[in-house]
């Protein structure tokens, strides 16, 4: 009974999210207000819907019902609750639902929190956000639906995927959809603006927050899926260049662009036209993400899923979406408004020559992500643009980027003095400059590019560092006031400069890992020892573990350091997963301050000893904690009392807030 | 009857989300001009306060204040945008159809997708439900649930191999039957049953594995019919005919009046003596009486020498007649009793190629070229 509610609540929300797309359109058309106010009530009872559907279809997992064609394929009573659970989004059918949810959730939140937008905005808005739940739900309906039932049902699952049993996968994919999908919000905000015809003042302060949000759980999901991809797969790498990868990087390139002409747009009311493009391309970019992943062109790590059938349906969307989007853009930008005017050298300058770099940068990664299924569908060849291609082209657009941004924060709005801001950034020039000799002096055989390497990072880090000590006058003023004027400062300030630090971070970790470090390949017998970037490495011997579902050969070894003392154990495993008799490599990492060593067992040899590859990878936990870093970045903007908007009717005394923000 | 039930309140639920906001009476639409003006008082607001934080310096925020200031003086110059009232026909007319739709594409859609009758069936319910209900195929799931957390419950094992066997996983039972035999000891009838079940897995051939089992049980229980029928079978297999049948006799001789066996072991007795009636007279390399008493007369030299001229014989009738398994058994085995293993090979391949190594004939040739000692050359 709860699979099949679950199934009839899927069917209803699609009957309400055809409603959602049509109804708040046609009252905003004929300015009828009761026909603009059903947007709110059937978004949130469409999520609600769907929301039962996903329950129902976990409740399906978590109970192992075999009569649910979807719970056969991708389950097993044998698997821990935790993979029964995340194996609900693991596999085509439960992560489109997921998607779907995302999605009904954030046309919930628009219109919940969208009370104080402009009435035919909101309408607008909540139908543009039902077309796009009307095609993906009807997508799921009726070429992926997970509520097929089998009859008479199994009595065992044929067991999940054993690379996807992870935890690393039970929060990736969520996050990435979130950030995925929370594009949706933009694209139809967007879209509502070209339809109306006009861009309310309004527009631009809402846009913000929904990237933000959107931004902050897409840099979750990618650094996420880069470690899992370290830890599970085996090769010690952290970014492949996977055209799966480049489907969610693609839209964050585009979405930070975003993020940052929608500044310019809410202060200055310039690049209006630019950033309603960029919010229909970031959101398209989602779209061909999702579609390379779920129609199977891909074959990769990833792929999960292949059926043409589905192929077709998404690229029909995608065609639809993207193509009618980008129609109406032409149509109706010439009517749109230009905004303000200013010198090239200020601050709307600086985020221009952002956007510029960030969407060549997301074109590039286009361009050698589609080239090669290009080729293989005129030509029929199988080629592979790989790291090579991406670190020719991506490196360089990257590197006078990554230069130029502690400068942008520093520059005034409209006309800005660049001698200035240099002059206050010299610290933050020595302190890179420091960090470069450094490198070259104390690093053995460190080449010149990774010490610049190491002082990009280190620059970015100081000049973030330097925009919040110029704002809150540390050094000219007694500590006690600059601590409070730190304190004080808008949070979005704060925001940004944490933002730049992390990636200052993630830089610092990237160049670290690349320039120094070591690798080692050698069989080993129990008790030999082998050295690893001035540390020994000792095997301790192998003995088998009987897992819940899988069985394992476990290695462990002990590493010792320089002088002769203990500096830690791991392990590492090789698993056999007995439903599918499915091996994995179970990578050993011991993490040492900032650094890691990475061990990966390869096949044993004939007089009793074993492969094993040894990776000592210095400062890489930097990567990924500067993507959390970014992560806590755009949580503190988006608590920017700014980014809210009054409502007209609410706004006779709005004079609490100061006092709030001195505490 | 509870799910129509629930399906009728979401449908309630979804078709009142339309109607709800549709029957709100005088509902004006605000003007989007007043949403502008309250953004830029907001800008005003940051402004002075970033002004008084010292973030901007005077004359700057006087530029910016100047600015937005004229953004406002903009509004006041647009229109109300679009106040017109239309003819209320057409929101009516859209709205009727909104309310309407919930249902008739909900219950529609989900009429031509939904399985409606059909219950859930969690696992542990399934498991847990009453046996005399069960199927065969839940009562084998629920043993199994059962002895993968108790994997030493000889018992269990002891129940679930005759149950394998019958549903025909004859790999699974014999598996069954060895942990049953490593738990509880080796009865004759457990021994029985794993040879039973390896004879099932080879396609019927009694394997030299099975014929140990069979032997093994029959040292527990000298006189154990199914053990003896087997091993009979074993024999008739192999093309020794009259020794299956007098081992069949015997067998016979000893059963009680009312033993199953009797029916089973009289019609192999029958079978076998057509089947050896049949052999004796087209394939006469099968030695009669008279040349048998002759070769016992013979000189070792001669008794080969004729030996191998019937099998050379024999060889030469399959190469005209080649779908003969019998005949391909024994020339195998002949082979291999003479020491001629190559020659063994050569005509076991011959013989899967004729018979076609993957039909039932060419499972038997296999299985017999396994149990001498042959591996198949493939």
């Amino acid at each position: 009974m709860i699979v099949e509610t679950g199934h009839f609540a899927l069917v209803l929300a699609l009957a309400l999210a055809l409603v959602q797309s049509l109804v708040p359109l046609v009252g905003a058309r004929t300015n009828d207000a009761r026909l603009m106010a059903t947007g709110g009530p059937v978004a949130v009872a469409g999520f609600a819907l769907t929301g039962i559907a996903f329950a129902a279809l976990v409740m399906a997992y978590v109970q192992s019902d075999f009569s649910v064609a979807n719970v056969w394929e991708n389950s097993h009573s044998a698997k821990p609750m935790l993979y029964k659970v995340t194996g609900t989004w693991g596999n085509h059918e439960g992560s489109m639902l997921l998607w779907v949810l995302i999605l009904t959730f954030f046309g919930a939140l628009v219109a919940v929190f969208g009370g104080n937008l402009p009435a035919t905005l909101r309408a607008n808005v909540l139908s543009v956000q039902g077309w796009i739940g009307a095609a993906f739900l009807l997508f799921v309906l009726t070429t992926s639906n997970p509520f097929i039932r089998l009859e008479p049902a199994p009595f065992e699952g044929r067991d999940l995927n054993p690379i996807l049993q992870d935890v690393g996968l039970a929060i990736h994919p969520p996050l990435l959809y979130l950030g995925y999908v929370g594009f949706s919000v933009c694209f139809s905000f967007a879209v509502a603006a070209l339809i109306d015809g006009r861009i309310d003042a309004a527009w631009a302060r809402w846009v913000r927050p929904w990237t933000l949000a959107a931004w902050m759980f897409l840099t979750g999901g990618i650094a996420m899926g880069s470690y899992w991809a370290y830890y599970e797969l085996g090769w010690g790498g952290f970014w492949f260049w996977d055209p799966v990868e480049n489907a969610s990087f693609m839209p964050w390139l585009a979405g930070t662009a975003l993020l940052h002409s929608a500044i310019v747009m809410e202060k200055r009311s310039a690049l209006k036209i630019w950033t309603i493009l960029l919010a229909i391309l970031t959101f398209s970019l989602s779209l061909l993400g999702t579609f390379l992943v779920r129609s199977g062109v891909l074959t990769s790590v990833h792929a999960f899923a292949t059926d043409p059938t589905r192929g077709v349906f998404i690229l029909a969307i995608l065609v639809l979406f993207i193509g009618g989007s980008l129609a109406l853009f032409a149509l109706r930008a010439g009517s749109l408004t230009a905004g303000g005017l200013f010198h090239p050298i200020s601050r709307e300058g600086a985020l221009v020559l952002n956007n510029l770099f960030l969407t060549t940068a997301a074109a590039t990664v286009l361009v050698g992500t589609l080239y090669p299924l290009l080729v293989e569908a005129v030509t029929g060849d199988k080629i592979s643009v790989g790291a090579p291609f991406f670190n020719l082209t991506f490196g360089p657009l990257m590197l006078p980027l990554l230069l130029l941004i502690p400068f942008g924060p520093l520059l005034a709005w409209k006309r800005g003095d660049v001698y200035a801001v240099a002059q206050r950034l010299m610290a933050a020039f020595g302190g890179a400059l420091l960090a470069v000799l450094a490198t070259l002096l104390l690093a053995d055989g460190a080449s010149v590019f990774a010490a610049l390497g190491v002082g990009i990072g280190v620059w970015m880090i100081l000049g973030a560092l330097t925009d919040l000590v110029q704002k809150s006058a540390l050094g000219t003023v007694p500590l006690a006031v600059a601590a409070r004027r730190l304190a004080g400062l808008p949070r979005s300030v704060h925001g940004t400069a944490l933002a730049h630090l992390g990636m200052g971070v993630t830089v610092l970790g990237i160049v670290a890992t690349l320039a120094f470090e070591a690798e080692h390949i050698t069989i080993m017998k129990p008790g030999e020892s082998t050295a690893i970037a001035g540390r020994t490495l000792r095997f301790e011997g192998v003995s088998p573990v009987q897992g819940p579902n899988f069985t394992e050969t476990r290695a462990s070894f002990v590493l010792l350091g320089a002088g002769g003392g203990k500096l830690g154990e791991v392990t590492s495993a090789k698993r056999v997963y007995t439903a599918r008799q499915m091996p994995t490599t179970e990578a050993g990492i011991l993490t040492l301050g900032f650094s890691q060593l990475y061990v990966s067992l390869g096949d044993p040899t004939q007089d009793g000893g074993i492969v094993v590859r040894i990776w000592w990878k210095p400062l890489v936990t930097l990567i990924w904690l500067g993507g959390l870093v970014m992560m806590v970045a755009a949580a503190v903007s988006l608590t920017d009392r700014r980014l809210r908007v009054g409502a007209p009717a609410r706004r006779a005394k709005a004079a609490s807030s100061p006092a709030g923000a001195k505490a | 009857m509870l799910f129509w039930i629930v399906a009728a309140l979401l449908t309630l639920a979804a078709s009142l989300a339309v109607m709800l906001p549709l029957s709100v009476k005088n509902r004006q639409a605000d003007i989007a001009r007043d949403h502008d003006i309250e953004v830029y008082r907001d800008q005003l607001g940051e402004l002075d306060k970033d002004a008084a934080r010292g973030l901007i310096g005077p004359a700057e925020a006087e530029e910016a204040r100047a600015e937005i200031g004229r953004r406002i003086l903009k509004l006041a110059g647009t229109k109300d945008g679009g106040g017109a009232d239309r003819p209320a026909r057409l929101p009516r007319v859209v709205g009727a159809a909104a309310v309407l739709a919930v249902p008739i594409v909900g219950w529609g859609l989900y009429a031509e997708l939904g399985s409606p009758l059909l219950p859930g069936q969690p696992l542990n319910a399934r498991l847990q439900a009453d046996p005399a209900e069960n199927t065969m195929e839940e009562l084998v799931a629920r043993a199994e649930a059962h002895l993968s957390s108790n994997p030493e419950d000889g018992r269990g094992w002891d129940v679930l191999a005759p149950i394998y066997l019958r549903t025909g996983r004859s790999e699974d039972s014999a598996a069954a039957y060895r942990n049953a035999i490593r738990l509880l000891g080796g009865s004759a009838d457990r021994l029985a049953g794993l040879g039973e079940a390896l004879s099932y897995g080879a396609g019927g051939v009694v394997t030299a594995e099975a014929q140990d089992a069979f032997k093994q049980a029959l040292a527990a229980q000298p006189d154990h019919p199914k053990s003896r029928f087997y091993l009979a079978s074993g024999l008739a297999q192999e093309g020794k005919l009259q020794e299956a049948a007098a081992a069949w006799q015997a067998l016979l001789g000893g059963l009680p009046a009312d033993s199953p066996w009797r029916g089973p072991v009289q019609e192999a007795i029958t079978e076998a003596n057509r089947r050896s009636a049949a052999v004796q007279k087209p394939a006469g390399p099968v030695p009669t009486q008279e040349e048998m008493d002759a070769a016992a007369s013979m000189t070792a030299d001669d008794r080969t020498a004729m030996i191998e001229q019937m099998v050379s014989g024999l060889d030469a009738k399959l190469r005209e007649n080649p779908k003969d398994v019998e005949g391909w058994m024994r020339l195998v085995r002949s082979y291999v009793v003479l020491g001629k293993a190559d020659q063994a090979r050569e005509a076991l391949g011959r013989g899967l190629a004729a018979l076609d190594s993957g039909s039932e004939d060419g499972k038997r040739l296999t299985s017999l070229a396994a149990s001498l000692g042959l591996a198949s050359t493939e």
